[in-house]
């Protein structure tokens, strides 16, 4: 036998209890690894090369106001610009409201050059700007409703007043969404009446060192307008879009700190019965040379481990768990496209490591040091 | 000319608080044991016995006085040095045997060797040779719950002795077994006196148990009786 073995074999010596908690540890960290995973997707999109060239002017107000389309052509006027292309959330039905798929108006002659990092056939880009009733569309939507290049389909306007007859002319992949679908702003605009109004301007800078000037110089140039501008990156665009659906940050954050208590108060409490019903054997130990602290090591190596493996199945069975799951099912599908991918990362995971880490040491501390403190001569008559 | 003593007590009192109150365990008491002694203590219950046995074992600390074991003062020791003391110089039997109730008899008795340098081989050739000493060789991977009472407290002697210490203590060794198994144990506790030399001090309410021993020293109210040093008294 071994010191470890020993301590393996007081871990398992009531199995269920063991079980028990080590389940509860597990879950509450499948549960921390989901919802951070869950944060991180929400606050903190995927920024690529490209991505960072990105600008988006939207209404100073809110997203909710559109701007006019007269804006586009001082913004291209502006040093900085490499191209400017009007972005509207179309937001109509396809067939029937739970089959959600993103819909967007936009400059079919700019999207190539906005989005550089999503493929597109340069052939089927041709197709789509050609075809003024064309649109293109992601690889995931295309897959979901088994849609191929040329097929038709109509969508139900729900904001706009109009419904698009839309003939597919390509596919995307990769990069950007992959669950959108791109058709002419033109085709809207004639379609509505001539509104002359979209959502945002989506803006690809010449490279990033402008991006802060290129920011300052478009709302200064919309300021006392009748529609004044709000421009930010892409990436700040994404988290106050966010952010409208509440304080996201602050919630799951909550929710974490909630888990991680409850998780500490319950396996104290496992670690404080374990060690209570033991405290003859541990008076036995100190009585054959144990000392206190080998005693406070031996306890928090059980309370550490039994942290851990429950650490490990959380964490790991929400990383393994997730990988397996979406596998076969669309995150964007089931969560109606607020997810685009649903990661858990390394980073994430060390987390709920770290987590599982203090878990075992903070449960421990307070019953192991009473069995530091308490003589032999005490512990022996809890046997009497 | 009598053996050197082993355990040397001097003035040795023993206060306990409660609230208030101070309750004397052990008044003055001096007493010597040789090395190889078998010493039974005896006295009703509260006459400060197994507070005397706690204290020469090093397990609990005087109030005042000197207790000297190999002589080592015992209660000048720092808690991790007692730790240590206790590991080399004294072999615990209790009343209800404490053995671990997860470990096998072989891994019980190879607790106390865990926290030595002897190497895996080293440790179970000890192991081995204290559970056949106590006749339990063919019982090494039986729990303790798979044994009876007297094998239990067999496996307790075994655990005891596998340190080779300086003094053997025992508290109530008898106290929970039946007539057969405690003759058993005690024989057991008296072959090792004579054969191995060991030293044992045990303590027990049991005079049939005391006649084992080679001298009773009976306490009362925290004192040890004058004329009560049962010396030549051995069982036959």
């Amino acid at each position: 036998m071994t010191i470890p073995g020993f301590v393996l074999r007081n871990a398992f010596r009531n199995k269920r209890r063991l079980v028990l908690t080590v389940l509860s540890v597990a879950l509450s960290l499948f549960l921390f690894t989901l919802l951070q995973t869950a944060l991180r997707e929400l606050t903190q999109p995927a920024q690529t090369e490209e991505s960072a060239l990105r600008i988006v002017v939207r209404h100073k107000v809110s997203l909710g106001n559109v701007l006019p389309v007269k804006h586009q052509a001082r913004i291209e006027r502006i040093p900085g610009v490499r191209t400017c292309m009007k972005l509207t959330w179309f937001g109509g039905i396809y067939k029937d409201p739970k089959d959600f798929f993103p819909q967007f108006a936009v400059d079919a002659d700019k999207i190539a050059d906005i989005f550089a990092e999503a493929r597109f056939d340069p052939q089927e880009v041709a197709d789509f700007q050609k075809d003024r009733a064309g649109c293109i569309v992601g690889i995931k939507t295309m897959e979901r409703f088994g849609w191929k290049v040329g097929d038709r389909i109509t969508l139900q306007g729900t904001i706009w007043p109009c419904n698009p007859e839309l003939t597919i002319r390509g596919v995307y992949r990769g990069g950007i969404d992959e669950t959108n679908l791109f058709f002419h702003h033109e085709y809207m605009d004639e379609l509505c009446g001539k509104l002359g109004l979209c959502g945002t301007f989506w803006i690809r800078a010449d490279n990033t060192d402008v991006i802060p000037s290129l920011i300052e110089r478009i709302d200064a140039t919309f300021a006392n307008t009748d529609a004044e501008t709000k421009t930010e990156t892409e990436r700040a665009f994404v988290l106050e879009f966010v952010s409208m659906i509440g304080n996201v940050k602050l919630l799951i954050g909550s929710i974490c700190s909630v888990i991680v208590f409850t998780m500490i108060l319950v396996t104290a409490s496992t670690m404080s019965m374990a060690i209570r019903e033991r405290s003859r054997e541990i008076a036995i130990l100190k009585a054959i040379g144990f000392d206190g602290w080998q005693i406070f090591g031996l306890l928090l190596a059980e309370s550490f481990g039994l942290a851990m493996v429950g650490g490990f199945l959380g964490c790991f069975g929400a990383w393994f768990g997730t990988w397996a799951l979406f596998q076969h099912v669309n995150i964007t599908t089931i969560s109606n496209g607020m997810f685009i991918k649903f990661e858990v990362t390394p980073h994430i995971v060390v987390s709920g490591l770290l987590i599982a880490i203090v878990l075992g040491l903070v449960s421990c501390i307070a019953p192991a040091w009473s069995s530091v403190r308490m003589s032999v001569v005490a512990g022996l008559k809890e046997l009497d | 000319m009598s053996p050197e003593p082993i355990v040397q007590i001097r003035n040795l009192t023993k206060l306990y608080r409660h609230g208030d109150l101070d309750v004397t365990a052990l008044d003055n008491v001096s007493l010597d044991i040789a090395a190889g002694e078998f010493v039974a203590l005896m006295g009703p219950s509260g006459s400060g016995k197994s507070t005397l046995l706690h204290i020469i074992a090093g397990i609990d600390r005087p109030t005042s006085g000197q207790c000297l074991v190999q002589g080592t003062d015992v209660g000048s020791l720092s808690e991790t040095q007692l730790a240590d003391w206790r590991n080399n110089h004294v072999g615990f039997v209790f009343q209800t045997f404490n053995l671990i109730p997860v470990l096998t008899a072989f891994e019980n008795v190879e607790l106390p060797l865990l926290l030595t340098s002897l190497s895996a081989a080293e440790r179970r050739a000890h192991v081995t040779a204290a559970l056949e000493l106590v006749g339990l060789g063919d019982r090494m991977r039986h729990l303790p719950r798979q044994l009876s009472g007297g094998q239990e407290q067999r496996v307790a002697i075994a655990r005891a002795l596998v340190t080779d210490p300086t003094l053997l203590v025992a508290d109530e060794p008898t106290g929970n077994l039946d007539a057969h198994s405690a003759t058993e144990v005690l024989s057991l506790l008296q072959t090792l006196n004579h054969a191995a030399g060991k030293t044992i001090i045990m303590v027990t309410h049991d005079p049939k148990a005391a006649a084992y021993a080679g001298r009773t020293l009976h306490l009362e109210k925290g004192e040890l009786l004058n004329g009560h040093d049962d010396s030549r008294l051995r069982s036959a």
